[in-house]
């Protein structure tokens, strides 16, 4: 039996208060602004800033179509993550939504401080000793773990879920519920029965992978994808879009300091910033924060008073990276002037600049081993006149080695040492979106793509390689797993609208294509 | 089926050799752009209000977006979305999804 949770419950109600207390606009706008939160914000942003799909308010909808607005609403909008709220939202609430946004400016970030946080933590299981000390499932080793994030057609409700797998079998050892859309899956590298799933509403859960269960939660924000884990499994760190701020935790959830991530851009702007990419590295016990708008590194130890080293002019729009040589260098992509900075993050200074394709965005990133030279691996989410490629450079050089043309823009890309194959994800909102490309290690070219159904992305190889997963996200609905090698379609996993696939196998490898020898 | 339908669709087979088997695979492509976003493939959401579409009975699914199509059945929705439908789609798509295990 489906269930349909009737989450406009509340503001019939308040629709009838209104027809009933005349004139109480101010109750309408209210109402709307709650609707809006709870159906809208975890994807457009609270802020009606926009996050993973546009900004709605009364500037960017300014001259649309009420009409259009309404019938996009009702009916969803194919390709994209946007899901149909007809028979979800009563006809009133969506015509007087559309009313809502269109007369409503970007809001100003609302706070989220440390007690806000402190007040949102959650404890599932009280006394953790009395976990079970090894996995309640099958599974030869924690390594052969792969997570994936379903994010629930409507990024909320019970498809809303971290779902494991046991990437040997294919079979789904455990599943966590999130509430909102789970975005990403970090695991302890210190332990293994542990891992930490972030929502696009910024609540982290800290989930006991033995007994698959959430232990904790905390919000950490209002959305915002970033969050990493030391090196040694006692800090998680993780940053947010609204508010502009980052912030530490121990391994219990509970917050120990709060950045204000604001800096000096490199034009010479004092901006507050989005956060970027934040990362744990097997190099040092630091983390690395990218600051968005800022195009600041930090670089943040895990001493008394988490002191931090502010790397500026690192780009215009930073946001995600990759770790190389043992966690010692990263890698950070620049959206806006379409580079790869080079980081030392012992000298905490810019190496180099790369040249990348067209906004760049590396995804977990990709480094494989080939005649010697350490070859990086940079997907580019743009298109651009004879330049849609994925980005090849020599990572001991620091150069730039190829700019590989593939049919489309791309956001993630997957590599295993003992896979033939550099997966990336076309992303193009046609088509062509249905497919991935892989890139033979060797020659450096595109050699076949396969159509995976659904709105392919993110590719992963299991932790021995023998198998690449990808989500057939938006309409897809499933997992589809190749063999690595034949690349025959093997298994599919149902789930709802899955979208990021995490292996275990990424704490022994760090960055995916290099081979655990290389971490020793 | 009515009379109607039944002698629509038998003159089409007479006349066009290219409809005479439906395409699961056409059926499969349309149902990814038009009918997946709601109804799914195997299954809806569980939070959508809308029916799941796969193993539904083929006749049935080929009926019912006749009558959508032309708006003998009144659905805001339905009606619209149908209504962008051909003979052969309508007929790919029931194909693809009556076949789908759910």
């Amino acid at each position: 039996m489906k269930k349909i949770i009737p989450l406009h419950t509340p503001f019939l109600a308040g629709a009838v208060a209104l027809l009933l207390s005349s004139g109480s606009l101010q109750a309408s706008s209210d109402n709307m602004h709650k609707l809006y939160q709870d159906n809208c914000a975890s994807c457009h942003g609270s802020d009606h800033g926009g996050y993973l799909a546009p900004a709605l308010n009364s500037e960017t909808l300014k001259g649309r179509s009420p009409t259009a607005l309404r019938s996009l609403i009702m009916t969803g909008s194919f390709e994209t993550l946007m899901p149909p709220f007809y028979g979800r939202l009563s006809d009133n609430d969506i015509r007087s939504m559309v009313k809502h946004l269109q007369s409503t400016p970007k809001l100003d970030n609302p706070p989220w401080t440390i007690k806000d946080m402190q007040a949102s933590l959650k404890v599932y299981v009280k006394d953790e000793s009395k976990l079970p000390s090894k996995p309640t499932y099958q599974i030869d080793s924690m390594d052969d773990l792969i997570g994936v994030a379903a994010r629930g057609k409507y990024g909320r409700g019970t498809g809303s879920k971290a779902v494991f797998i046991n990437s040997k079998t294919h079979k789904i050892v455990g599943e966590i519920e999130t509430g909102t859309a789970a975005h990403i899956i970090d695991f302890d590298p210190a332990n293994e029965r542990w891992a930490y799933v972030k929502t696009d509403t910024a609540e982290i859960f800290k989930v006991d992978l033995y007994s698959m269960q959430a232990v904790r939660s905390i919000k950490t924000g209002y959305n915002g994808p970033s969050m990493g884990v030391s090196r040694d499994g006692n800090y998680i760190m993780a940053g947010s879009f609204v508010p502009h701020n980052a912030v530490i935790l121990n391994a219990d959830l509970e917050p120990l300091k709060l950045f204000e991530l604001e800096g000096v851009d490199p034009d010479g702007k004092m901006v507050t910033s989005d956060s970027g990419m934040i990362i744990g590295t097997p190099y040092a016990d630091i983390f690395a924060i990218a600051l968005e708008n800022a195009g600041q590194v930090w670089v943040v130890d895990l001493k008394d008073g988490f002191p931090v080293t502010k790397i500026k002019n690192v780009g215009r729009h930073l946001h995600d990276a990759f770790l190389t040589h043992k966690g010692r260098k990263l890698m950070v992509a620049s959206y806006d002037d379409s580079i790869v900075a080079a980081i030392d993050l012992e000298d905490r200074k810019i190496i180099k600049k790369l040249k990348a394709g067209c906004v760049p965005h590396v995804g977990g990133g990709a480094a494989v081993k080939v005649n010697g030279r350490t070859l990086g691996f940079g997907t580019n989410f743009g298109t651009c006149d004879n330049n849609t490629v994925v980005s090849v450079w020599d990572l001991d050089k620091m150069e730039l080695v190829k700019q590989l043309p593939v049919s489309g823009g791309t956001e993630s890309p997957a590599a295993h040492a003992n896979a033939p194959y550099v997966a990336v994800d076309v992303i193009t909102k046609d088509r062509r979106a249905r497919t991935i490309q892989l890139i033979d290690k060797k020659s450096l070219e595109v050699v076949k793509t396969l159509d995976v159904g659904g709105h392919a992305y993110f590719p992963e190889y299991s932790a021995d390689g023998q198998y690449l997963y990808v989500s057939a996200g938006y309409a897809g609905d499933e997992v589809v797993v190749y063999d690595s090698h034949s690349l025959k379609k093997v298994a599919s996993v149902q789930m709802e609208s899955p979208a990021g696939i995490f292996s275990r196998g990424r704490v022994k490898y760090m960055t995916r294509g290099l081979s655990p020898d290389e971490m020793e | 089926m009515n009379l109607r339908l039944l002698a629509a669709v038998l003159l089409t087979l007479m006349f066009s050799s290219a409809t005479k088997a439906a395409s699961i695979y056409a059926g499969k492509a349309k149902a990814a752009a038009v009918c997946a976003q709601c109804h799914g493939i195997r299954s809806t959401s569980a939070e959508a209000p809308f029916p799941p579409l796969a193993g539904r009975d083929e006749e049935y699914l080929e009926m019912a977006l006749k009558q959508y199509r032309d708006k003998t059945r009144v659905s805001d929705i339905m009606n619209n979305i149908a209504g962008s439908l051909s003979d052969r789609d309508i007929n790919n798509i029931a194909s693809y999804y009556s076949r789908l295990k759910p």
